[in-house]
């Protein structure tokens, strides 16, 4: 099993903005987040995802490997958020895929990964 | 929307870029083009299109991304350059929602297959 412990930051997440070119308020403006009815600027979903996929291209053995990857974003995460993200085996060529906050609540879900 | 398709974009996956982008996910630049990096070449690359076409009516602070797949025949190294191509799969109202499948494929420089994603965006009303 590979698994990574990740607590966000307001940093991290306009960090992921540069990098990605996602640069939707949402994810960057506490005020116009608020303004969408959101508790507050809240992290990618696909910042969650690129480091669900980075463990899970750790257990697949390698980036070249990953022939799949998938998610639902179930849940927001914010700045402070402590999210637990795993990649177990679930049959040849599968890994079944989660990210748990520090609520014991699933942020992804029908999350999995194929291999091969 | 559904079926309407949207001109090939051609994105250069510069090694900085792509180096930066791992920084960002804390994952290591040497193992090579992250796999989610398809979110910037593939995603990224054609999705503002779905987003400026005023046919689709699309309000981006309503809009959430509500799940993502993709499917790679083989991970584009640094410094390649890829084609993208998007396309609206479906489009649905329901329970006052709206929900807009879209469909990328990204082909290397020979014309041969790279990945495909599908992105499920909800349009809150």
């Amino acid at each position: 099993m590979s698994e990574r412990t990740v607590t966000f930051t307001k940093d991290q997440i306009a960090t992921y903005a540069d990098a990605s070119g996602d640069h939707n308020p949402i994810h960057l403006d506490d005020d116009f987040a608020r303004s969408v009815g959101l508790p507050g600027l809240i992290a990618h979903g696909m910042l969650q995802m690129g480091i669900a996929g980075t463990v899970a291209a750790e257990a697949a053995g390698g980036v070249a490997r990953l022939r799949r990857l998938q998610c639902r974003f179930a849940a927001t995460v914010v700045p402070g958020d402590t999210v637990s993200f795993t990649a177990k085996p679930a049959g040849p060529g599968t890994l079944q895929l989660s990210a748990v906050n520090q609520r014991g609540e699933p942020v992804l879900t029908k999350a999995a990964a194929e291999y091969g | 929307m559904a079926g309407r398709t949207y001109p090939a974009v051609t994105f250069e996956i510069e090694p900085e870029r792509a180096a930066a982008f791992a920084l960002a996910i804390g994952a290591d630049p040497a193992a090579g083009v992250p796999p989610t990096f398809a979110a910037v070449y593939s995603l990224g690359a054609t999705a503002p299109q779905l987003f400026g076409d005023e046919d689709a009516a699309i309000d981006f602070a309503k809009l959430l991304h509500a799940e993502q797949e993709f499917q790679w025949s083989r991970h584009p190294e640094p410094g390649e350059k890829v084609t993208s191509q998007g396309r609206v799969a479906s489009d649905i109202n329901r329970r006052g929602m709206r929900f807009v499948s879209f469909e990328t494929e990204t082909k290397d420089a020979r014309g041969h297959d790279v990945c495909r994603s599908r992105a499920l965006f909800v349009i809150r009303s």
